[in-house]
């Protein structure tokens, strides 16, 4: 015990322990990441195969991660690999809500392309000239632009566009808690420290300029 | 026409369009951004105060009037826009009419500004110019001119302060953010739809996130307003304006000022989205702090519209 708890000549150096440390934890996530790649690799693979527009339906993949993630928590171990696995899920996540945006975004073009090919058919069944490209090109961008600001209007796209900022939100969030665990273990200061510094500085600044406000209005 | 004089025309129309796409590319190649230049009209630095900045411009011609006018633009955005170049330039067109024109401009907000409020830009950043100005000028009062959110702003302050106000002249500014509801045109009031479409937690969220509503976030929900004419800037557009200088310049003297959106200040931009496009508290009367006075005295502002006098 006593032999153990002495420091080696190599350990003794802080350098020389924080590479120990580092490589320790590195090893130990790597063993992680393999483990939970070979258990979970064969489902992703097996899901992707049935649903190769990748785990729209449901989002039950991104779901799955996120109730592993969202297990209790150990004081020492798996926490790096546990905000990494969140952020994979919001990743997905965030595929998801983008599929359905971009399929909500797509639908005016569709009627566009009906309109516009209408109002062609009528110019020519009325004996208007055929219109140069120029020409065409207003009428197309005139009906589009229509199209799609109706579709900006609707409750779907709404709410697709809401959903996908969420998504987004909590994608870069996670990222994140991500960069403040490692801002942590490299001794950095955070965004979040910087915030708090921020605040107590624009607090401060109020309170001098009340007091300058008030021995200013004194004098008068 | 026959359908083989249609093909020529249409290969002809291509190949002139090519063309000229091609003359653009070269041209914004040969361009470079010190060459773009805005907000040029000669001014100086009057006063610092944190990043805002307190100009006021060269006169150009004979005074005509005495009360000093001060210029606010939003946050969303830069004032350059009253200044984009020599002949479009509000800012040229009010001193050639003889007005002592100053400035305050915001500069470039950034996370260190997360903490600031629209209380801060009021009561604090352009109370301190108005009195500057006066102290600068011998005049008790200013004219305040708002553009877009400086005119919120404007307001504000005017219902805040009146004794320091001789004038206030308002443009592109909301002060109803609901009266999209009242049956406007169908392109209108997109950023109202949108706004509301969020959950008051969606707009803290982004916010927290980033620190500041952010620039570039914002350009993309403006560029949504006109959906055509953003698909279709750099090809269409350019292929008009190629052939004129002036207009080429002037295509990228806007871009210029478009590229130009600093982050809007973190809690301002709540205020902002929530308190105004939400809630519509300037109308509605039912906020707190110092936007209570602000309530009571925009009926004020409101109702004692007077012929302006300088």
């Amino acid at each position: 015990m006593g032999d153990k708890s002495e420091p080696t000549p190599a350990s003794a150096s802080p350098t020389a322990q924080w590479a120990e440390m580092w490589q320790t934890f590195a090893e130990s996530s790597k063993q992680m990441a393999d483990a939970w790649s070979g258990s979970m690799g064969p489902f992703m693979l097996g899901r992707l195969m049935e649903k190769p527009a990748g785990f729209t339906a449901g989002n039950e993949m991104s779901e799955a991660i996120e109730k592993m993630a969202q297990g209790p928590r150990l004081a020492d171990v798996w926490d790096i690999d546990r905000k990494m696995a969140l952020v994979f899920g919001a990743w997905m996540e965030m595929r998801q809500k983008l599929s359905v945006y971009n399929a909500v975004t797509s639908a005016p073009w569709n009627e566009a392309s009906k309109r516009f090919v209408d109002a062609m058919s009528a110019m020519a069944s009325e004996g208007k000239p055929v219109p140069n490209w120029r020409e065409a090109f207003a009428k197309w961008s005139e009906i589009s632009n229509e199209e799609l600001i109706r579709n900006q209007r609707t409750d779907s796209f709404l709410q697709a566009q809401k959903e996908l900022l969420q998504a987004g939100l909590k994608l870069r969030n996670r990222q994140d808690d991500v960069a403040e665990a490692a801002s942590a273990m490299f001794g950095l200061p955070s965004r979040k420290d910087f915030d708090d510094v921020t605040r107590q500085l624009t607090e401060l600044r109020r309170e001098v300029r009340a007091l300058s406000r008030r021995a200013n209005a004194k004098k008068q | 026409m026959s359908d083989q004089d249609q093909a020529s025309r249409f290969l002809s129309d291509m190949a002139a369009s090519t063309e000229k796409l091609v003359k653009a590319t070269q041209l914004i190649g040969q361009t470079k951004d010190e060459d773009v230049t805005i907000g040029t009209t000669p001014k100086h630095l009057v006063m610092r105060r944190d990043k805002v900045e307190l100009f006021r411009y060269e006169p150009t011609t004979e005074a005509t009037a005495t009360t000093p006018v001060l210029l606010a633009y939003g946050l969303i955005g830069r004032y350059t826009m009253a200044d984009l170049q020599p002949d479009r330039s509000l800012v040229r067109a009010l001193l050639s009419k003889g007005l002592d024109l100053w400035l305050i401009d915001w500069g470039q907000p950034g996370r260190t500004e997360r903490w600031l409020t629209i209380d801060d830009y009021v009561d604090d950043y352009i109370d301190a110019a108005v009195d500057r100005i006066c102290k600068e000028t011998g005049h008790d009062r200013v004219t305040l001119l708002g553009i877009c959110e400086g005119g919120v702003f404007t307001t504000c302050y005017a219902a805040l302060h009146p004794e320091k106000v001789k004038n206030l002249v308002l443009t592109i500014t909301p002060i109803d953010f609901h009266a999209d509801t009242k049956g406007t045109a169908a392109h209108h009031g997109f950023l109202n739809i949108w706004t509301r479409s969020l959950d008051p937690e969606d707009i803290d969220k982004l916010v927290d996130t980033y620190g500041a509503l952010p620039g570039e976030f914002m350009s993309s929900v403006f560029s949504m307003m006109t959906p055509m004419r953003s698909l279709t800037k750099y090809n269409v557009d350019l292929i008009d304006v190629v052939d004129d200088e002036a207009k080429f310049m002037n295509f990228l003297r806007m871009e210029k000022w478009l590229a130009d959106r600093p982050d809007h200040p973190g809690e301002a931009a709540k205020q902002w989205l929530k308190d105004l496009y939400q809630d519509n508290r300037l109308v509605r009367h039912s906020t707190t702090d110092n936007t209570d006075a602000v309530n009571t005295n925009t009926d004020a502002v409101n109702t004692n519209t007077e012929p302006i006098t300088v």
